[in-house]
């Protein structure tokens, strides 16, 4: 029995360094080669099988076919919605979804920034320009 | 005045208050200082979840249902995978048995060294607090190495796992294990040697057997109280035949007995994590699983770092499931905060809350309505 049992590890933390990171400020930690950031797609390697689609908690996932029997799809990604869950990464048989463990910082004051489109160049383009001109697209 | 002596002063708590985080309202009757009677009422976090899983699909559901708790996440998601496994009889391979085994007990470790900051807090123990969190984040890294998120892992999937025990990953336990097993001997020393400690949980919401069986008291909060309870000896899930524990039990039910119990669980957890990282079985992760699952219902039950954890799944043949219901095991405590509370000074009602390691969230689910006669009730 006694008073103040914790009192030397007090005195000792006094001259250790702080268990906290000064974040945003100073080096960045290493983060682990798991950690689970923004989803990746590569529309090269996806068939549009629409799994990832299918399972996705929170709808955060849109594959929208830009020519389907040519195979081009684009995913339009709601980043704000995602839980990083990864039941996409496993659903893919094709391997087109991955998650990126340096993309994990997405604050932002508007919303814009956390819908994201994935696809060739030009089949994003084309979409982005009929959803303008108010074309109906061809939804899966 | 005569008159006064008769009336009943009721103090009321929550559910906005600032020393509970989480709400729920408390009326207890006092007499002076002294509690004579304690009622509680829920239902302010309810966040329809059960109804939830009845518009999603199987796989989808799990991770619903992983949101129910925020502390222990991964148990609610393996209850309902071993759940659905069972009903579609497609058990998960042996390694994924095992890694959900390993962050079953991770879990447990970070629930509990969660549980020992804030009930030192509740204490005016400030310093255990911050030290216990502290160290409660080597856990949280080590989960994050093993799975990428700190909280809500979702290294589950249906029919296995998402992560393999890679090296990284073996390292980072090992590492984080011993350095953990140190700290909580000290801990140890401390909760049972600190003087004023000692008088805030000493004797304070005392439970005898007798008590916590008849008030059906589950979990740590039980064992304390020296009632052998606990699922994953009673029934074994997992590889809990394989890689046993044993029961951590106390004698005599108060406060301090359940800080004891609670840190002799970790030295169980980390044993049995040790073994399961040293004879890990081989083999795949996952085996193809079903998309429908067939007609049929299963009751699951598994050992939650508060107790015992129930669900029940209906399927009726489809994509969705027809009905989830989830008993969580704070529910079956709170009687004996209610029951342990009478006598006690006011002061330490916050502790008898703690004691129990409540989870206000994760009970507020059940509606019932009793159809009487003109009449229609819900609570």
């Amino acid at each position: 029995m006694k008073i103040g049992s914790m009192l030397g590890e007090i005195i000792r933390s006094v001259f250790r360094k702080p268990a906290t990171v000064k974040y945003p400020f100073g080096a960045r930690q290493a983060v682990p080669d798991r950690l689970r950031g923004v989803i990746q797609y590569d529309a090269e390697k996806c068939t549009g099988c629409m799994l990832c689609m299918k399972d996705c908690p929170s709808n955060a996932i849109e594959i929208i076919a830009v020519d389907k029997p040519n195979k081009r799809f684009i995913m339009r990604l709601h980043v704000d919605r995602c839980t990083y869950c990864a039941q996409c990464v496993v659903n893919c048989r094709f391997k087109c979804i991955s998650m990126s463990n340096t993309e994990w910082e997405r604050a932002a004051l508007t919303r814009e920034p956390f819908t994201v489109y994935y696809g060739r160049d030009e089949d994003v383009k084309k979409f982005l320009e009929q959803t303008a001109s108010g074309v109906s697209q061809e939804q899966p | 005045m005569p008159g006064l002596q008769k009336e009943k002063f009721i103090v009321p708590i929550g559910p906005q208050h600032p020393a509970l985080k989480e709400p729920a309202h408390f009326e207890f009757t006092v007499d002076g200082e002294t509690v004579t009677s304690a009622s509680v009422r829920f239902g302010y976090v309810h966040r329809g979840i059960e109804k939830g899983t009845e518009n999603r699909n199987w796989a989808q559901a799990m991770y619903l249902l992983e949101r129910i708790c925020g502390i222990c996440s991964h148990v609610h998601s393996t209850t309902f995978a071993l759940g659905v496994e069972k009903l579609a009889k497609v058990p998960a391979p042996p390694r994924a048995q095992a890694i959900r085994q390993i962050l079953l007990e991770l879990e447990r470790i970070h629930s509990h060294m969660l549980w020992v900051g804030v009930a030192a807090h509740e204490a005016g123990f400030e310093t255990l607090f911050m030290y216990s969190w502290r160290d409660r984040e080597t856990v949280m890294d080590i989960l994050e190495t093993f799975s990428g998120n700190r909280v809500n892992y979702s290294a589950n999937v249906l029919g296995g796992v998402k992560y393999d025990l890679g090296p990284a990953q073996t390292d980072s336990i090992k590492r984080g294990l011993d350095y953990l097993e140190e700290r909580l001997h000290y801990y140890m020393k401390i909760v049972n040697s600190d003087e004023s400690f000692l008088r805030r949980t000493r004797g304070v919401g005392m439970m005898t057997t007798a008590q916590a069986e008849e008030l059906g008291a589950i979990g740590p909060t039980a064992r304390a109280s020296n009632v052998a309870r606990d699922l994953r000896v009673d029934s074994p899930y997992l590889l809990y035949e394989q890689f046993p524990v044993t029961i951590v039990l106390g004698s005599t039910g108060d406060l301090q007995t359940r800080f004891v119990v609670r840190i002799q669980e970790l030295f169980e957890s980390i044993r049995v994590i040790r073994e399961l990282v040293n004879h890990i079985p081989g083999g795949d992760l996952t085996v193809r699983f079903p998309r429908r699952i067939p007609e049929g219902e299963v009751v699951m039950r598994t050992e939650a770092p508060r107790g015992g954890l129930f669900y029940f799944i209906k399927s009726g043949g489809g994509e969705n499931p027809v009905r989830v219901k989830v008993r969580t095991p704070s529910l079956r405590n709170f009687m004996s905060v209610l029951v342990g509370s009478v006598g006690h000074q006011l002061a330490d009602v916050p502790m008898i809350l703690s004691g129990i390691d409540p989870c206000f969230s994760c009970n507020d689910r059940m509606i019932v309505v009793r159809r009487e006669p003109g009449k229609e009730t819900a609570s």
